[in-house]
């Protein structure tokens, strides 16, 4: 192998190394910056909407586990909050 | 959260819609999960995802309305509302605000203001100070709850 090819792959390592350093401080802890990658950053998407667009429906299923409802049927009389989450 | 529903639900109505688990047991679980008793692996039915709906309503009394997205992830990819966050939709059905990506950019303070602005802020008074803590009074606004369980 070349020294030109050593040292690419070299410095590439490194900038590897240190992007990984850096999203651990980020994330915490190098478990963190590892999960990160594997589970959050592929569910992780800013989306295209923006203030003024027509807000998307959605079928939701109530708490009782049978009755189905649309987001659209809880907006129109007044401004609707919408709170987006998980338990954990 | 909770608080800004209870100081502006005469005004405006509230959606809580559950999306598919942030930290799960079988993904990227968190040591405060552990901490709080809130291990749950990610549900791969909708009656799973039911159950853990009803667990977090009955634990923190939670309540404002609820619905929960199907297993094709319909709403949140709508919305791209993973892992958490707000939107408040007009009366003509347009977005009228829309937060930031949480948990780094989750921020209830943005939904109370936009409330504020429409129908005037609500004035906590400021807790008196404690025999036990004189000298420190609590914030005058209560803690705002988000869906998440305190981390």
């Amino acid at each position: 192998m070349s020294p030109f090819w050593k040292w690419t792959i070299a410095v590439f390592l490194l900038l590897l190394l240190a992007a990984f350093v850096i999203l651990s401080k980020l994330a915490g802890s190098p478990r963190d910056a590892y999960f990160m990658v594997r589970y959050a950053l592929p569910h992780m998407h800013r989306g295209t909407l923006k203030v003024g667009d027509a807000a998307p429906d959605a079928r939701l299923l109530a708490l009782d586990g049978s009755t189905h409802f649309h987001i659209r049927e809880r907006t129109g009389a007044r401004p609707l909050v919408v709170i987006f989450g998980s338990y954990t | 959260m909770v608080q800004i529903y209870n100081d502006y639900k005469d005004h405006a109505d509230f959606l809580t819609v559950y999306v598919r688990e942030a930290h799960p047991t079988d993904e990227w679980e968190m040591k405060s999960n552990i901490k709080d008793d809130v291990c749950y692996a990610q549900p791969k039915t909708l009656a799973q995802r039911v159950a853990i709906a009803n667990d977090f309503i009955k634990r923190f009394h939670y309540p404002i309305n609820f619905g929960i997205d199907d297993m094709t992830n319909a709403a949140n990819d709508a919305y791209a509302a993973w892992p958490e966050r707000f939107y408040i939709i007009d009366e003509s059905g347009r977005i009228a605000y829309r937060g930031g990506m949480g948990p780094f950019n989750y921020n209830p303070d943005e939904v109370r203001a936009w409330l504020a602005a429409r129908y005037g802020a609500v004035a906590h008074p400021a807790a008196p100070p404690t025999p036990a803590n004189p000298a420190a009074a609590p914030p005058s606004t209560q803690p705002v709850a988000s869906l998440n369980p305190p981390k």
